[in-house]
C-alpha cells in the first residue's frame, strides 16, 4: 500500500508550504466570486449523531465542528452563493437500525444533499445503503476497515461514501512502530517484556487490540495480560489487580470512551505500576483532562485524526476553544470542520451540489472530492481510490502532505492538552517519562 | 356473547391490516414508510408484551431477549449457516420459543416481582455475554466477528432482496412482509385473547387457586402463554432484522426494554387493542421530542408515571370509558375488565 518513497522535506520547508497554501476558505469564496451564484436555497446538510449516550462527548464536538465550518462557509458566500444549513438527528449513541432512520429521516425529511458527520456506535457501514439509495454523498469518520472492504466490493454502488480518516488498522502496528521509535531514540527503556492490552468490546477496539497482540512478539514484547472489559465501566479495580499482580512495561487501552479512560487513569493512579500507559483515542478529549486532571499527565494516546499542533491546527484549535469555551475538544470537532470544508471546495469546484436523488450532479461532488487533496487542522485528507477512506501518513505514505497523520500526543500538562510528540514534522516537544515510572 | 366479542374483534383487525395494506397507496416517502414498519414491529412486541403480563399475568422482562433472539437467528442463521432468509425467519421465531419455553420452566416456579427479577436477570446475563465477547469466532475481511457479534452484533446479512428486484421501491417488498407478519399476529392474538385460551389465561391472573380448583394447571397455561408470545416476538425480531439487516445487543438494552414497556402501559395493560395505540402515542412522542436530546427520556418517563397513577387502564380503558360515556358502548368491553370473564 506505500506509495514510492520520496525523499522527505525538510520540517520548516515543508510546515512554511503547508501554512501558505492553507487559505481554503479563500478558495472557495473565490471559486464563489468567479461563479453567479445558483439560487438562494439553503444547501442542507445532514448529520446523524451521537448528541446523547455514551459517547455524547463526541457527537456534541462533531456538531460544533460543523457549525463552525458553516459559519466560516457563509461568510464567504455559502458555496456558490448558496449558504449551507445544517439539520441534525441525535443517533442516541445507538446502533445500525437507530442510524439508518437518522439518515433516511435527514435524507427524506431535510432533504439533504450530503450527510457530513462523525462516527456513530453502529457497524461502520450502516448508512452507506442508506446514502447510496439515495444517490448523495456521505462522509464519515467512524475509522474501519470494514468502510474500506464494502466500497471495494461495489464501487460502482458505495461511489458517493468517504471516510474521510484512515482506517483503524493502523493503529496497533502504528503503536509498536511508536514504542519502537523511543526506545530506538533512548527516550525509553522498557523494564521487562510485558505488555497489557484492556480492550472494550467494540470492533474498533478489538481490531487494534488484536493487532498489538499478534504483533508484539515482533518487537520483542510478550502479552501478559489480554482483558476485555464490560463498557462502559468505571470500576477497574479488578483489571487493575491483574495488571498490579504482573506489571507490564507497557499498558495499551484500547477501549475509547473517555470518561471510562479517565476513571481508569484514577484508579491506576492510587497505586501506580512502572508501565507506559497508552490510551486509544478518547485521551484526546477535554473530558478526559476534566475528570483525570493531574492524573492524565504522561498518558500516551494517538489518533489518525487529531488537531495537529503547527500553524493552521493551533490557529483552528485556538478559534474553537474561543468560540466554545475551555472545556470543548478541537480534536473532535475538527474532525467534521475538516470533513464541512473539504465538502464545500469539492461541491463548489462541481458546479454546485445535488438534491438527494440527483445523483449524476452529486456523482460530480463525489469526483471532485475523490481528487482533492485537502489541507486542514487535522492534515491533509487525500482519498485512497481503493476503498475511498483518507491515506494515512506515515503508514500509507512517508509523504506528510499526502496523508492524514497519525499522530501520538502525551499529556504534560493537564491545563493545556497533549503535546503533540510524533510523528515528524508534526511533532511539536519530546516524550517524557511520566511521574509515576523509574528512570 | 363470546362468538360475537371474537367476531368484532377479527373485524377490528381486519379493519386495521386493511389500512396498513392500503397506506403505501397514499404515501411513499422511504422515511415514513420505515417509520410505519417500526410502528409495526413495536406494536406486535408490545401486543404480545401485553398477552403474557396482562393476560396471562406473567411479569416477564425478557420480552425483549426474545424479540433479540429473533434478530439474532436471521443473523447467525444467514451468516453462519448459509440459510435463506425466508428459512431463517421461522427458524429464528422456533429458537426464540425454546428460550421462552426454557426460560418459562425455570421462572415459573416462582410468582410476581421473582419472575421479572429472574426473567431481567437472565436476559442481562446474555447481554454481557454477548457484549463482552471479544474471541474471534469468524475473521471477515480485517475485522474479527465473535459468534454471535460481539458489542456491534453482526451487519450486512442477507435481507428480504427486494434491491435488486423492486429497485427504488425496495421499502414496499419489506413493508408488506412486516405487514403480513403484523396481520398474522393480530389475527392469532385476537383469536387467544378471546378464545377459550385467553379464558385460561386470564382465570389464572385473577384469581390462581380458583382457577386451580377448577383444573386449570397454572404452570402449563403460562407456558403456553410464553410460548406463543415469544414465537410471535421472535418473528417481529427476524424481521426487523431483516429490514434493518442488523442484529445487535442494542436490541435488548434497558432503554429498549422501557421504550416497548411504556408503550404497553401508556395504551392499556390488559386491553386487546392498547397495545397499538401505545405504541402509535409513543412513537409520536418520540417523533416530537426528537429534538429535546436527554429530556426525551423523561418525557417518556413522566408519561408511563401519569398513566400508571391517573390512567391505570391507559388510552384503550380511556376510550372505553369516553365511548361508554357517550353511549356508543353499552357495556364494558372485555378486554380492558381485569377482573371479569371476556366472554
Amino acid at each position: 500500500m506505500s506509495d514510492s518513497q520520496p525523499k522527505a522535506p525538510s520540517r520548516r520547508k515543508f510546515l512554511k508550504t503547508m501554512g501558505i497554501s492553507a487559505g481554503s476558505t479563500a478558495m472557495l469564496a473565490g471559486l464563489n466570486q468567479s461563479a453567479s451564484a445558483q439560487s438562494s436555497e439553503p444547501v442542507k446538510i445532514g448529520c446523524p449523531a451521537p448528541l446523547t449516550g455514551i459517547v455524547a462527548a463526541d457527537g456534541i464536538e462533531f456538531r460544533r465542528g460543523l457549525e463552525m465550518a458553516a459559519e466560516e462557509i457563509n461568510a464567504v458566500g455559502g458555496i456558490l452563493g448558496r449558504p449551507v444549513e445544517l439539520v441534525f438527528v441525535d443517533t442516541e449513541s445507538k446502533g445500525d437500525d437507530v442510524v439508518i432512520q437518522a439518515a433516511q429521516r435527514l435524507i427524506d425529511r431535510d432533504k439533504a444533499s450530503a450527510l457530513v458527520l462523525g462516527y456513530n456506535l453502529e457497524t461502520g457501514t450502516a448508512l452507506h445503503d442508506v446514502a447510496a439509495d439515495s444517490g448523495i454523498v456521505a462522509m464519515h469518520s467512524n475509522t474501519v476497515v470494514a468502510h474500506d472492504e464494502l466500497v471495494r466490493s461495489d464501487p460502482e454502488k458505495y461511489w458517493g461514501i468517504f471516510q474521510y480518516d484512515p482506517p483503524e488498522t493502523f493503529y496497533g502496528i502504528g503503536f509498536l512502530d511508536f514504542v519502537k521509535g523511543l526506545e530506538d531514540r533512548g527516550e525509553f527503556t522498557r523494564p521487562n517484556n510485558k505488555i497489557a492490552i484492556i480492550t472494550g468490546p467494540g470492533t474498533y477496539s478489538t481490531n487494534i487490540a488484536n493487532a498489538i497482540k499478534d504483533n508484539a512478539d515482533k518487537y520483542g514484547l510478550e502479552v501478559s495480560l489480554f482483558e476485555s472489559v464490560n463498557v462502559p465501566i468505571s470500576e477497574w479495580g479488578p483489571t487493575l489487580a491483574k495488571v498490579r499482580a504482573d506489571e507490564p512495561a507497557i499498558i495499551a487501552v484500547t477501549h475509547f470512551y473517555a470518561a471510562d479512560q479517565a476513571q481508569f487513569m484514577n484508579q491506576f493512579m492510587s497505586q501506580p505500576t512502572n508501565s507506559l500507559v497508552y490510551m486509544q483515542y478518547g485521551a484526546s478529549l477535554a473530558a478526559f483532562r476534566d475528570i483525570a486532571g493531574v492524573n492524565s499527565e504522561g498518558v500516551i494516546y494517538a489518533t489518525v485524526i487529531g488537531a495537529l499542533q503547527d500553524e493552521i491546527g493551533s490557529g483552528f484549535a485556538e478559534k474553537y476553544v474561543g468560540k466554545f469555551g475551555d472545556t470543548s475538544s478541537p480534536n473532535g470537532g475538527g474532525q467534521t470542520y475538516q470533513a464541512l470544508h473539504a465538502y464545500a471546495v469539492a461541491a463548489a469546484l462541481a458546479g454546485g451540489p445535488g438534491e438527494p436523488y440527483e445523483e449524476d450532479r452529486n456523482r460530480m461532488v463525489a469526483d471532485r472530492l475523490r481528487n482533492l487533496i485537502y489541507r486542514g487542522p487535522m492534515g491533509t485528507m487525500r482519498i485512497n481510490p481503493d476503498g475511498q477512506s483518507a491515506f494515512c501518513y506515515p503508514s500509507q505514505t512517508n509523504d506528510p502532505s499526502l496523508g492524514m497523520p497519525h499522530i501520538f500526543s502525551q499529556i504534560q500538562d493537564k491545563a493545556v492538552g497533549g503535546v503533540l510528540i510524533a510523528p515528524s514534522p508534526y511533532d511539536v516537544g519530546a516524550f517524557k517519562l511520566p511521574s509515576w515510572m523509574k528512570a | 356473547m363470546g362468538n360475537n366479542n371474537l367476531r368484532r374483534h377479527l373485524l377490528v383487525a381486519a379493519l386495521i391490516a386493511l389500512a396498513f395494506a392500503v397506506l403505501p397507496l397514499f404515501v411513499t416517502e422511504r422515511y415514513f414508510l420505515g417509520e410505519v414498519i417500526i410502528f409495526l414491529i413495536w406494536s406486535i412486541v408490545a401486543a404480545n408484551w401485553n398477552l403474557l403480563m396482562g393476560h396471562a399475568g406473567v411479569f416477564s422482562l425478557a420480552q425483549m431477549l426474545f424479540f433479540a433472539t429473533g434478530a439474532y437467528g436471521v443473523a447467525v442463521a444467514t451468516q453462519f449457516a448459509g440459510l435463506s432468509i425466508w428459512l431463517a425467519i421461522p427458524v429464528a421465531a422456533l429458537a426464540a420459543t425454546l428460550l421462552a419455553l426454557i426460560i418459562g420452566a425455570a421462572c415459573l416456579r416462582l410468582s410476581g416481582a421473582y419472575v421479572a427479577l429472574l426473567t431481567y436477570a437472565i436476559a442481562e446475563m446474555i447481554h454481557i455475554l454477548i457484549v463482552t465477547d471479544t474471541a474471534c469466532f469468524r475473521q471477515v475481511g480485517g475485522s474479527c466477528l465473535q459468534l454471535f457479534g460481539g458489542a456491534r452484533g453482526f451487519s450486512r446479512f442477507e435481507d428480504f432482496g427486494f434491491r435488486p428486484l423492486l429497485k427504488a421501491d425496495w421499502i414496499l417488498g419489506n413493508y408488506y412482509v412486516v405487514w403480513a407478519v403484523f396481520a398474522f399476529t393480530i389475527f392469532a392474538l385476537v383469536v387467544v385473547i378471546h378464545g377459550r385460551l385467553g379464558l385460561g389465561f386470564r382465570a389464572i391472573r385473577d384469581n390462581v387457586g380458583y382457577a386451580g380448583s377448577r383444573g386449570i394447571n397454572r404452570r402449563k397455561i403460562q407456558l403456553i402463554a410464553f410460548g406463543i408470545s415469544a414465537f410471535l416476538t421472535g418473528l417481529a425480531g427476524a424481521v426487523y432484522a431483516g429490514h434493518f439487516r442488523f442484529a445487535g445487543p442494542s436490541l435488548f438494552e434497558f432503554s429498549s426494554l422501557m421504550f416497548v414497556l411504556a408503550m404497553v402501559i401508556v395504551g392499556g395493560l390488559g386491553s386487546t387493542w392498547g397495545p397499538l395505540i401505545g405504541a402509535a402515542a409513543i412513537m409520536t412522542v418520540v417523533e416530537i421530542t426528537k429534538e429535546l436530546g436527554d429530556a426525551r427520556a423523561i418525557v417518556l418517563g413522566l408519561a408511563l408515571i401519569l398513566f400508571v397513577l391517573f390512567l391505570p387502564k391507559g388510552l384503550a380503558g380511556s376510550l372505553e370509558r369516553l365511548q361508554r360515556a357517550t353511549g356508543l358502548s353499552r357495556k364494558p368491553g372485555p378486554e380492558a375488565s381485569t377482573s371479569k370473564d371476556p366472554a
